[in-house]
């Protein structure tokens, strides 16, 4: 990573803010060109590790795409600037804007352009939804999970912050029993094996061992891939997160 | 208070959004509706609005939320500033320290079961809650009297045939391909801005 002053970032997170339409998709095609491909500031491998980070922490993607890429590239000062860069565009114009719309509001005409706006807005709002659903594995935990909360948020004034909580927390849990479950096939298998043979001994000890011996057994007995797929996956799945 | 209500708010917002722009929408309308900030019609012209402005779409909408509730204070134009400043310092202050902190142990966050279940679970709940928008949005253009939290035979007296149809029409358009691209929402914005006026030009000559 090349060094670069904290102005520069400004300029370049400004530029992009100016030149975004949209939301974070959008500006990360933009911020491509201009970090890896122009400016080489940071690898297309540093962009998608941020990419990663920017879509799994909280807040906006653009903004945490922005704020990523500054702290690389000169740590806090340099995230500082960069979100700065980002925001203010949009800052400056709406404020603006806003004050036209004010001044403006009851004019018919504006009122009936607004008028196609709004179910314009419907449609986009459904292609974010179509889009994000598409990104989902077909199984029953996302089924139900999907079904109650558009349930819940549609039709009570029930917070939808701890509805975000409760599906986080589900999630672990979701995780926990599934894991469980897999312990215990594997303990069951392992102590088939021991019957047998007794060179299970060497998975038990570490603390990722029972997951471990899971995969390995499942290498070791196709029979149990084909018995259970979802547990299969869920062993493969396990194996990586516990893998560090 | 208004300000320090706002910046609360929508330090909230920010912090449990995942996903984006979009899936912000669920927890904007809300918070909107419960504080009373903006009409439900205002809130979907500018959500129109801030897609066809430049910048991110949540910070264009947190900082004209702000120019709102900023604006009802005593202090004029100079609150509307302050509440833009306000609401948008506050939706990227979230994202700033946790950047900072995730990008520092970027290798272990990554790997780490926990996060990755967490995510799990929040995932298919922000996928329900922009469903949930759909249905709100979609309603409350169309069925403007109609209160999806107690739904009563009056919530059917008024219904907008033309959002309707504009809906139906757009919705395929929206899906063409010119050039293995689709069509940019800023120009489906644009068009049906011309729609509504043109339709609304119609309705006026025939009366």
């Amino acid at each position: 990573m090349k060094k670069v002053s904290l102005w520069q970032i400004f300029i370049t997170f400004f530029k992009t803010g100016l030149f975004t339409f949209g939301g974070g998709y959008a500006m990360i095609s933009i911020l491509e060109e201009e970090l890896i491909t122009k400016k080489q500031w940071i690898t297309a491998q540093d962009m998608l590790d941020m990419l990663v980070i920017a879509e799994s922490t909280p807040g906006v993607i653009a903004v945490n795409t922005a704020t990523s890429v500054g702290y690389r590239l000169r740590g806090f000062w340099g995230a500082v600037i960069a979100t700065l860069g980002v925001v203010l565009p949009s800052f400056i114009i709406i404020t603006g804007l806003s004050f036209v719309i004010e001044a403006i509001a009851d004019n018919v005409w504006y009122k009936a352009a607004f008028t196609g706006i709004q179910a314009c807005v419907i449609i986009l709002i459904i292609n974010a939804f179509t889009k994000m659903a598409k990104q989902l594995e077909r199984d029953w935990f996302n089924a139900i999970l999907v079904i109650a909360a558009f349930g819940v948020a549609t039709f009570t004034d029930f917070n939808v912050i701890f509805l975000i909580i409760i599906g986080g927390v589900l999630g672990v849990c979701y995780m926990l029993i599934r894991q469980a479950v897999i312990n215990k096939k594997a303990r069951r298998l392992q102590s088939d094996e021991t019957s047998s043979t007794a060179d299970s001994s060497d998975g038990n000890t570490a603390d990722v061992a029972p997951m471990r011996s899971a995969d390995e057994t499942r290498g070791d007995n196709p029979p149990l891939e084909t018995a259970d797929t979802d547990g299969a996956d869920a062993v493969s799945e396990n194996g990586q997160n516990g893998g560090e | 208070m208004e300000f320090l209500l706002l910046f609360w708010e929508y330090f909230k917002i920010g912090l449990f959004t995942i996903g984006g722009g979009y899936a912000m929408l669920p927890l904007v309308t809300q918070v909107v509706e419960r504080r009373g900030w903006l009409t439900s019609a205002e809130l979907i012209n500018f959500i129109g609005v801030a897609e066809s402005t430049p910048g991110p779409f949540a910070i264009n909408l947190a900082t004209f939320i702000g120019v709102k509730v900023g604006g009802t204070t005593s202090l004029g134009v100079f609150g509307s500033i302050l509440g833009a400043f306000t609401a948008t310092f506050a939706v990227v202050l979230p994202s700033l320290i946790i950047i900072i902190v995730v990008t520092k142990l970027f290798e272990r966050f990554k790997t780490n079961k926990y996060v990755q279940s967490v995510l799990y679970g929040i995932k298919p709940v922000v996928v329900g809650l922009i469903l949930s928008a759909v249905i709100t949005v979609g309603c409350s253009v169309i069925l403007p009297e109609l209160k999806l939290t107690a739904i009563t035979k009056e919530g059917f007296s008024q219904f907008n045939w033309i959002s309707l149809i504009i809906v139906a029409v757009f919705f395929p358009l929206s899906k063409i391909k010119i050039k293995n691209r689709k069509i940019h929402p800023i120009i489906l914005i644009v068009l049906s801005a011309a729609v509504g006026i043109v339709l609304f030009g119609a309705l006026k000559i025939t009366q």
